[in-house]
């Protein structure tokens, strides 16, 4: 019989781990001292009060900003901006600097916790590592067992960070198939579009730009390295000219030398009219639109027989059609020096996949693609990959999506959206999990630095996911929202306390760094790698009893062999076996010297000694200018086809249109005495990450809602009073701003605050949740989450 | 034996306020205070949405200016209140009687009261602490993004605050009433 050929060889894939192999060592050389880098110039240094300086990364948001730790007398005592590091040009934003108080937050996670009262009550009991290890193994070995060793009846879902890979490693070798990340509310749509549009998502060298549209991007709060530092040093007639185009006046407002309030989700028309008008006037680059351009013809005609004209644009926006011709114009006579600026927020609208392709297109149109001034792609130092065999288990079903019946030509087989991505919908599989559309049962969820009952929308249905959970997991440094609905808590030490993986930035000033461990772990957590190299090898064996029950190809390949040289593929615990030290060594043991570097200064890239000089006591050189990597492939597209691709045939075929269109259900509307309700970040909170900062509380302790001052003074809202903002799934209360800051139809609130967490003692009810209000609204291509379609109510309380 | 200056980027500044956090966390400020050593001056923005005027809302960085006529120093009836040999306007916490009579003095609303030593506290261009460690910026001009602030040596004709204000244009704040000012803004 065919079965009974071995099929052992398939029993393992393999999984890109960034772990070191047990052979390598580390034979680089010293770096060489120079004038401009004496050794002890930046990088951990000796204070004069005996301290020491230690070189790492920022975790306060996304970004990895370098800074130098300040530690005396093993208390971390101040953190200061490395000079070293080309992404974050030697600073530190506000939030970076209260760093300090995320690692001595009185209210962190500092104990195993297991759930001893109602789930959500927030009852814990403190117990040991062991304790909570053997804990875990009994509760999914019962569970594995009752679905037959189904292993996807766990989900697994992270936060960003630079250990996420980490925990996904851990989720490949656990043999789950429901993996969800923050993609999906965050920026998958952008870096979705740019990719099949260019064939990457491109950096801005706002450095050279002298026209920079910038739209639904708040660079002045949403802080962005580099961008955030270059653009601002520049605008208001001191080298680049910037349009910012926001619903809201705000700090990038004030920094801007035109400002277009634009009715909310409306952007698309804005772009499609500015590419009528250089498309009509024939003022884009014809030789790059020559050479690179895929179906232009067809785009052309496309834009043109639809007359997306400014006039057209101008009802749809509120921008004159006056305005955007000029801008238009403006735009192609600054290019390659112009752009527009791709952003990377979450999802505004039904048409954010469109937009963003649209943007990408017109930025095309000018030729400002791989050239300096313009969007480019950048350098990539690489770095060592390190690959273990995974197991493949034959009882684990793939990923709980709902297909389709009756699928018609060119529709999306699946039921929520058009294409699954690798970071999967969030709120598509949660919401399918509630409505008991699962093909399967899924019981467990193991949750990584990730907030879902505050980061996505409609908390309620976040919350009543958790709760019919069999089992929830929560690693976290913070008790979130989320950890108050977990049945086991794993406390991760601060980004401060540990050592992670080594990371490559790519740019036109490429760099390697490093986050190194400041002080030890304080109480009893311990970094990501520490939990799950414990957790595996607690319930690796246990595990593999239950697949060696239900799975027939394991069976059969222990018969061939012993279960010993089974198991071996089997054992999770082999991903965490060496060192976070050990694994960086070797991802950048081709670099001579460069861990010594990352060790010592955090920072590497070739040549460092030679290109690094100071410019003045502010700011560095990098790289000198003529070995900066502003083109890579002299303006080719990074696509598959090697051109610009203005049609898009196959995701056609999944219902998705092939160029950006316009469609009557995207116009702005908002039925009489209700509101838009848009949402944003803000330069002194990343989310909630940061709502229990006791520094930065010192600066806002609520968020307020934006509304304009004359709607107000109608209302009789004045600024304090507590207002109810309410929609279809939900409500919030929160303090009001009456400015004229806002249009009359539209309010705005800032995120990642109303936490209901009583473990957050600074935060616990401290302004209005967006999330509680925002409606659960799926954009049609990723499964995004849309952020700004929601109307709501407000009234006076 | 310096003259310590400092000169203000200000177009620069987004209002993110890394300087007052900085300051805060260098300088062990008190939190919850409504005034502190640093702050962004904003103001209310002029016109009807959605017409707005961008320049009246521009973001004025500030501290105490330490003047070289301070009318606090006059003031002060115990000389808590005193130049350093740097120039540098300084408080002797252990004299100062809390008699306010500097806050009211001060033109720019520089000074607040620490309830932790329970004296008037202000900016020393953090001499107590950065400087006095050996370092030749404050907190704020270290951290900034945009990189507003420049702190230096006004006597010394090499230093990059010399420099800058032999070549561009600047000015101070208040010039009228005599204070002379050593924060230079840069227009």
């Amino acid at each position: 019989m065919e079965v009974e050929i071995s099929r052992r060889r398939f029993l393992h894939g393999s999984v890109a781990l960034s772990i070191v192999a047990a052979s390598s060592t580390f034979g680089g050389t010293k770096p060489k001292e120079s004038s401009h880098m004496p050794a002890n110039a930046y990088g951990i240094t000796k204070t004069s009060t005996g301290g020491v300086e230690i070189p790492t990364l920022c975790e306060i948001c996304v970004n990895k900003c370098a800074l130098l730790a300040r530690v005396e007398k093993g208390i971390v005592t101040k953190l200061d901006p490395n000079p070293l590091f080309p992404k974050s040009k030697n600073m530190l934003c506000p939030r970076g600097n209260a760093g300090i108080q995320a690692l001595y937050d009185p209210d962190r996670l500092k104990y195993p916790l297991i759930r001893n009262g109602e789930k959500g009550s927030g009852q814990f009991r403190r117990a040991t590592w062991d304790e909570v290890n053997a804990y875990l193994k009994e509760k999914i070995v019962t569970i594995l067992d009752e679905e037959q060793d189904n292993r996807s009846s766990f989900l697994f879902c992270a936060g960003e960070g630079m250990a996420e890979h980490t925990f996904k490693t851990f989720y490949q070798l656990f043999g789950s198939s429901n993996w969800l990340n923050h993609a999906s509310l965050c920026l998958q749509t952008v870096v979705s579009a740019y990719g099949v549009t260019l064939g990457a998502y491109p950096f801005a060298d706002l450095q050279n730009a002298q026209y920079v549209i910038m739209a639904g991007a708040n660079r002045a709060e949403a802080i962005v390295t580099p961008d955030s530092a270059e653009l601002f040093k520049k605008t208001q007639g001191r080298g680049a000219k910037l349009v910012y185009i926001d619903p809201r006046f705000t700090n990038t407002a004030a920094k801007a030398d035109v400002w277009l309030p634009i009715k909310p989700g409306t952007d698309l028309a804005f772009v499609l009219a500015l590419t009528y008008v250089v498309i009509q006037e024939k003022m884009y680059n014809l030789a790059y639109v020559e050479t690179y351009f895929a179906d232009f013809e067809a785009y052309k005609e496309h834009i043109l027989s639809r007359e997306y004209t400014p006039e057209w644009a101008e009802n749809i926006t509120g921008i004159s059609a006056k305005q955007i011709r000029e801008i238009a114009r403006e735009f192609m006579l600054y290019a390659p020096k112009a752009i527009y600026y791709p952003g990377r927020r979450s999802t505004f609208s039904q048409s954010d996949f469109q937009l963003r392709r649209a943007m990408a297109l017109f930025q095309a149109l000018s030729g400002g693609i791989d050239t300096k001034g313009g969007l480019i792609f950048g350098k990539n130092l690489p770095l060592a990959e390190h690959e273990v065999s995974s197991p493949i288990y034959a009882q684990a079903k793939s990923r709980a999506i709902a297909r389709k019946k009756n699928v018609k030509k060119g529709e999306s087989g699946y039921e929520d959206c058009a294409i699954i991505s690798g970071g999967g919908s969030w709120i598509g599989w949660r919401n399918r999990f509630l409505e008991g559309k699962m093909p399967y049962p899924v019981r467990g969820a193991f949750i990584y630095k990730h907030n879902p009952v505050l980061n996505m929308p409609n908390s309620a249905k976040s919350i009543e996911m958790l709760q019919k959970m069999d089992l929830v997991v929560v690693i976290d440094t913070m008790p979130s929202d989320t950890a108050m609905y977990a049945d086991v808590i794993l406390p991760e030490c601060t980004y401060l306390e540990r050592t992670d993986p080594v990371v490559s930035f790519a740019g036109a000033e490429p760099s390697i760094a490093q986050r190194n461990k400041v002080v030890d772990p304080m109480f009893e957590s311990k970094p990501i790698r520490e939990i799950l190299n414990d957790l595996s090898q607690t319930i690796s064996k246990p595990l593999f009893d239950v697949t060696k029950k239900y799975d027939e190809d394991v069976q059969a390949a222990i018969e061939e062999s012993s279960e010993e040289a089974v198991y071996a593929d089997f054992d999770i615990s082999k991903a965490f076996e060496h060192s976070q030290e050990e694994a960086n060594k070797a991802a950048v043991a081709k670099y001579a010297g460069a861990y010594e570097y990352l060790c010592t200064k955090g920072v590497f890239y070739p040549e460092m000694e030679r290109r690094f000089k100071p410019i003045n006591a502010n700011e560095f050189q990098y790289y000198p200018e003529n070995e900066k990597a502003y083109s890579v492939q002299n303006g080719k597209p990074k696509t598959a086809s090697g051109k610009i691709e203005c049609k898009l045939t196959t995701m056609a075929e999944q219902g998705v249109d092939a160029m950006p269109t316009w469609h009557e259900a995207f116009t702005f509307s908002v039925p009489e005495g209700k509101f838009r309700l848009i949402t944003g970040r803000h330069a002194q909170f990343t989310q909630s990450g940061t709502a229990n900062n006791a520094m930065l509380r010192d600066l806002m302790d609520e968020n307020y809602l934006w509304i304009n001052a004359s709607v107000a003074q109608k209302m009789k809202i004045r600024f304090g009073d507590t207002v109810e903002v309410s929609g279809k799934v939900g409500k919030t209360h929160l303090k009001a701003y009456p400015t004229e800051k806002i249009g009359h139809d539209v309010v705005f609130f800032v995120h990642g605050f109303g936490s209901e967490s009583s473990g957050l003692t600074l935060a616990y009810r401290q302004g209005g949740n967006d999330n509680a209000v925002i409606e659960d609204i799926i954009e049609p291509v990723y499964g995004s989450s849309i952020m700004h379609e929601t109307n709501v109510e407000i009234k006076k309380v | 034996m310096a003259k310590y200056a400092m000169i203000l980027n200000y177009k620069n500044c987004i209002n993110c306020k890394a300087c007052e956090v900085a300051c805060k966390e260098e300088n062990g400020i008190e939190l919850g205070a409504k005034a502190h050593r640093i702050w962004v001056g904003t103001y209310d923005i002029e016109g009807k949405y959605p017409l707005l005027s961008i320049p009246s809302s521009t973001f004025y960085p500030s501290q105490c200016q330490h003047c070289a006529n301070a009318p606090c120093e006059e003031v002060c009836p115990t000389h808590a209140t005193y130049y350093d040999k740097n120039g540098v306007v300084q408080i002797d916490a252990q004299k100062c009687i809390l008699c306010s009579y500097c806050m009211v003095a001060c033109p720019y609303d520089a000074r607040y009261v620490d309830t932790r030593t329970m004296s008037v506290d202000k900016c020393n261009f953090c001499s107590d602490t950065r400087l006095a460690r050996g370092l030749k910026t404050t907190a704020c001009q270290a951290t900034c993004p945009t990189k507003v602030r420049l702190f230096g040596d006004m006597d010394d004709p090499n230093s990059e605050v010399s420099h800058i204000l032999r070549t561009k244009e600047h000015f101070t704040l208040k010039a009228g009433i005599g204070t002379e000012p050593r924060l230079f803004y840069i227009k």
